[in-house]
């Protein structure tokens, strides 16, 4: 599988409390509150860590095997690709 | 021609002229704003042109930038106008001379200008009771205008509408003339905001603390703000977030009886 990078959309605003983050998609105002491994990966949505790398650092950070990391990280990023909340692309993405 | 009239109006610390020649328009404005006339310069300027003939301009509420950065098109079905945040000027034209359109398009003119101030105009009563403000947000029929019926001790800053600024780490609640099912304009008076109550019905009085993460998702429902676009979406974002962070904030459970006062005390 070809290695992806992720990066937050722009047009979002965001917050983190307590290790949570709070994002809000301007588009709807909707606020997406995201847990402690769901902030892992926003936070590490900057364009230039690669997937397999954010993976690797959610089994270390919360002790869950390899493939459950991907197959749930895959799935969320999905959902927040569906609502415009970051991009994927297969290559580094320069800081806008 | 009818000579041109100017009105000033003072909200939140914001002074805003109103021009017109239409002595309908001046009168309006006149009764409806009677406990915030003001003198002294304005920091904004709206005109108030003559009425449309009743032709409508929008079926729902339209807030988007237009024409530049800093200026924005408001419409709704009983008037057009747009803001220019950069020149702090406005103009509007309305169906007919309404005290119910002047006013939506003020509110929604100070939820834009607010921005730059660090302000933001939410559904909220609010009353200074002991020196201090309170804010008690929630959409209609949570209690606002009940809470506000039944604090005869307090002063109403108001109980459909309330304005909120931060100022170096400090929050000011402001009265205003939006008024809501009291049919009573605030009093123009602040107060430091010392609370912030998430409002519902239930069987009995009961406070909890709540969180900056979930103070600010039930706050955001509660901030009056139309426009879409992201870059001021972002602004009011982390206005109120500054807000939740900086004042207690609480869910809060009342019957209409004054003893919510007391758990508020004792929380």
């Amino acid at each position: 599988m070809p290695e992806a990078y992720l990066t937050q959309s722009p047009r979002t605003a965001w917050r983190v409390y307590d290790g949570e983050a709070a994002v809000l998609c301007p588009d709807d105002s909707t606020l997406n509150t995201l847990n402690a491994v769901g902030t892992l990966i926003w936070e590490s949505a900057d364009g230039k860590t690669a997937v397999s790398a954010i993976v690797a650092r959610i089994c270390e950070e919360f002790d869950v095997d390899p493939e459950r990391a991907e197959r749930d990280t895959m799935a969320f990023i999905a959902k927040l690709r569906e609502r415009g909340l970051l991009t994927v692309s297969e290559t580094i993405q320069q800081a806008p | 021609m009818p000579s041109v009239v100017e009105l000033s109006i003072g909200i939140a610390g914001l002074r805003t002229a109103v021009i017109t020649r239409d002595p309908d328009v001046a009168g309006v404005v006149r009764d409806r704003y009677e406990g915030f006339l003001s003198t002294g310069p304005a920091d904004w300027r709206i005109e108030i042109g003559p009425p449309s003939g009743g032709v409508p301009f929008s079926k729902d509420v339209v807030v988007r930038r237009d024409g530049g950065p800093a200026r924005f098109s408001v419409r709704r079905h009983d008037f057009a106008g747009t803001v220019d945040l950069g020149e702090r000027t406005a103009d509007l034209t309305l169906t007919s001379p309404d005290d119910v359109s002047i006013n939506s398009f003020l509110r929604i003119l100070y939820s834009l200008a607010l921005v730059e101030a660090r302000g933001l105009v939410l559904h909220a009563a609010s009353l200074i009771r002991d020196g201090g403000a309170y804010l008690f947000c929630g959409p209609s029929g949570s209690g606002k205008t009940t809470v506000a019926r039944l604090s005869t001790d307090a002063a109403l800053l108001s109980d459909e509408l309330s304005i909120v600024r931060i100022a170096e780490g400090h929050v000011v609640c402001f009265g205003t003339p939006f008024r809501g099912e009291l049919a009573l304009a605030g009093e123009d008076r602040a107060a430091p905001l010392v609370g912030i109550y998430f409002l519902h019905h239930g069987g009995r009085h009961a406070v909890e603390a709540l969180g900056p993460k979930e103070a600010l998702a039930r706050m955001l429902p509660n901030v009056l703000f139309f426009a879409r676009e992201a870059d001021v979406t972002a602004a009011v974002f982390h206005i109120a977030a500054d807000l939740v962070e900086a004042v207690p904030c609480f869910d809060l459970s009342f019957r209409p009886d004054p003893g919510f006062w007391e758990v508020i005390r004792n929380a």
